[in-house]
């Protein structure tokens, strides 16, 4: 039993450490709300003058918009993708233990090494000359290879955990080893689908390296290079850019709101399993 | 006849995954390892010149002031983040109401964008007028320049990687600390243990893999940043922030040496494989 004063220090300790560790996140969004003059001259965090002006200015000025189409076809191709093709090299792992597949599950965490530029540069040349460089084409085949390491083992890790007699069942009934994964086991992988999703949205969504080496074009950028080109461009707009940010963190914040709980199942299952 | 059938299956249901996976590791590996000895650019791939970026990287003092910040900022990182994210899940580990609340408060720092935090960051310690610096003026003392002078700009990066880092170790270490069974503390509380005895001789051990597991993924998530480090200072002021990373970026794609750049990658590659090394090693002592 633990005494009630404890739990009231606790929950007050937790709430101060959530206001301030969103700190950052809710100056961001206050001050998008704020004219840029307050934003350079008062000394108050609460807006003065609540205004929508910046948001005006991204929603005429920029190509905000265009990026967030960008952004959304990016995220769901490279998703769909990494399931499609996590899920059968997972099940793989999982089910036929070679010495193929125990050594592919090591290579997996060597791979989580590789400084990026080593990865990049060679991959930037090639794709130079492929004619893939300003094109979301590239950014998405990246990502998905990106991806697919970590989800090939939260996929192993989720089949894993599926006992394999339901299988074994449905050989009795006839049913070849690829039916049996297409109608039984597929169906009921929900949670590990959900868990690779969540990690694949993040990954994409968030991704700023590669755009920012495979895209040029202001109307081909996602949402995170954009937001970099728009400080650039727009050195003074800090209020523009802080409405840009918000609007770009809502779609995840709102989605972060749906799946926590899958966070902490994603987060054990992928990194234990390692 | 049936074995080999399996064998056919299992390579296929593999190859799409070894194929992508290879685009992002094998081509680029190979590549890579032959750029770094020659002496090309972006614009012409150049010609073999042995082990000559590799010298030359090592008389470079840029190098060595990148290769220190690199393992100070890892571990740095990797400490601070581990400290806050077990402190963390410990209370969220607790009977507290409204916990699930605070669990989804404490992961948005790992969700947001880098992008969407720098920009968060610099309200809070971009300049001046940022918030922090009002609040310091407010209480009579001057305002400090976090990221334009040396030290603090150091201070500051590393400050910034925890935040972002934190919540991770919190779930991995959460998920961990809900699977210890309660009947263990029930006995230690019985035979008279303390607190800080009852976290030493349960808690910690019971933490050990997925410990050692976030301990190792984060090092390598720790020394390969670019994103904070890149969008928060670009390694200034002057190469104070700086990490392998940053510097063979600046190299490959700015200053179209692919040579040094690739160079670069290969040695942060070995410092990696490393330290990854020194931990296994100190987890099979422990056990």
């Amino acid at each position: 039993m633990i005494k009630k004063p404890l739990i009231a220090l606790v929950f007050l300790f937790l709430l101060v450490i959530s206001i301030v560790v969103n700190l950052p996140v809710i100056t961001m969004v206050l001050n998008s709300f704020k004219s840029n003059t307050e934003i350079m001259t008062s000394t108050q965090v609460m807006p003065q003058q609540w205004t929508m002006e910046n948001y005006l200015f991204v929603n005429d000025k920029s190509a905000f918009w265009q990026q967030f189409i960008n952004s959304i076809i990016v995220t769901s191709l490279t998703v769909v993708a990494t399931i499609l093709i996590g899920a059968l090299a997972g099940y793989a792992i999982s089910r036929f233990r070679t010495r193929l597949t125990g050594s592919f599950s090591v290579v997996l965490l060597l791979l989580q090494m590789f400084p990026f530029v080593l990865v990049m540069l060679p991959l930037f040349l090639a794709f130079r000359s492929l004619h893939l460089i300003d094109t979301l084409t590239g950014v998405i085949l990246i990502q998905t290879s990106i991806s697919l390491p970590v989800s090939v083992l939260m996929f192993r890790g989720f089949f894993d955990s599926i006992p394999g007699e339901i299988e074994e069942a449905a050989w009795m009934d006839g049913c070849n080893r690829w039916s049996t994964f297409t109608r039984i086991v597929l169906p009921i992988s929900g949670p590990g689908i959900a868990a690779v999703s969540i990690f694949t949205i993040l990954l994409s969504w968030n991704d700023y390296i590669i755009p920012n080496i495979f895209i040029k074009k202001e109307s081909l950028m996602t949402l995170p290079l954009g937001l970099q080109m728009f400080m650039q461009q727009n050195a003074t707009q800090w209020g523009g850019l802080t409405a840009a940010a918000t609007l770009s963190a809502l779609p995840i914040l709102i989605f972060l709101l749906f799946v926590q709980k899958y966070i902490a199942y994603g987060a054990a299952s992928g990194s234990v399993k390692g | 006849m049936k074995e080999q059938g399996v064998k056919w299956l299992q390579l296929r249901m593999l190859g799409p995954a070894i194929l992508f996976i290879s685009l992002v590791s094998l081509y680029p590996f190979i590549s890579g390892i032959i750029y770094s000895l020659k002496d090309g650019s972006l614009l012409d791939s150049g010609s073999f010149v042995g082990f000559a970026n590799f010298a030359e990287i090592f008389r470079m003092s840029e190098f060595w002031k990148a290769f220190t910040f690199s393992i100070g900022f890892t571990i740095c990182s990797v400490l601070g983040s581990y400290v806050v994210g077990l402190f963390l899940a410990m209370l969220l580990n607790m009977n507290i109401p409204g916990r699930g609340i605070f669990r989804v408060a404490l992961l948005v720092p790992w969700v947001v964008s880098s992008i969407v935090s720098m920009v968060g960051w610099r309200s809070m310690i971009g300049d001046q007028t940022a918030l922090v610096n009002t609040v310091i003026q407010a209480f009579g003392f001057e305002p400090i320049l976090f990221l334009s002078s040396e030290k603090w700009a150091v201070f500051s990066v590393i400050m910034v990687k925890i935040w972002r880092s934190f919540p991770f170790m919190m779930v991995s270490l959460l998920a961990t600390l809900q699977t210890i069974n309660n009947d263990m503390y029930e006995a230690a509380s019985i035979d008279g243990a303390g607190k800080w005895r009852t976290f030493v001789s349960i808690t910690l051990p019971q933490l050990k893999t997925a410990t050692f597991v976030s301990w190792i993924l984060m090092s390598i998530w720790s020394f390969n940043d670019f994103d904070v480090l890149w969008l928060l200072t670009s390694g200034g002021p002057l190469d104070a922030t700086q990490n392998l990373i940053i510097m063979s970026y600046k190299y490959a794609f700015i200053k179209s040496s692919t040579g040094i750049g690739s160079a670069l990658g290969i040695l942060s590659l070995i410092v990696l494989l490393a330290l990854a090394l020194i931990l296994m090693r100190v987890q099979k002592k422990e056990d």
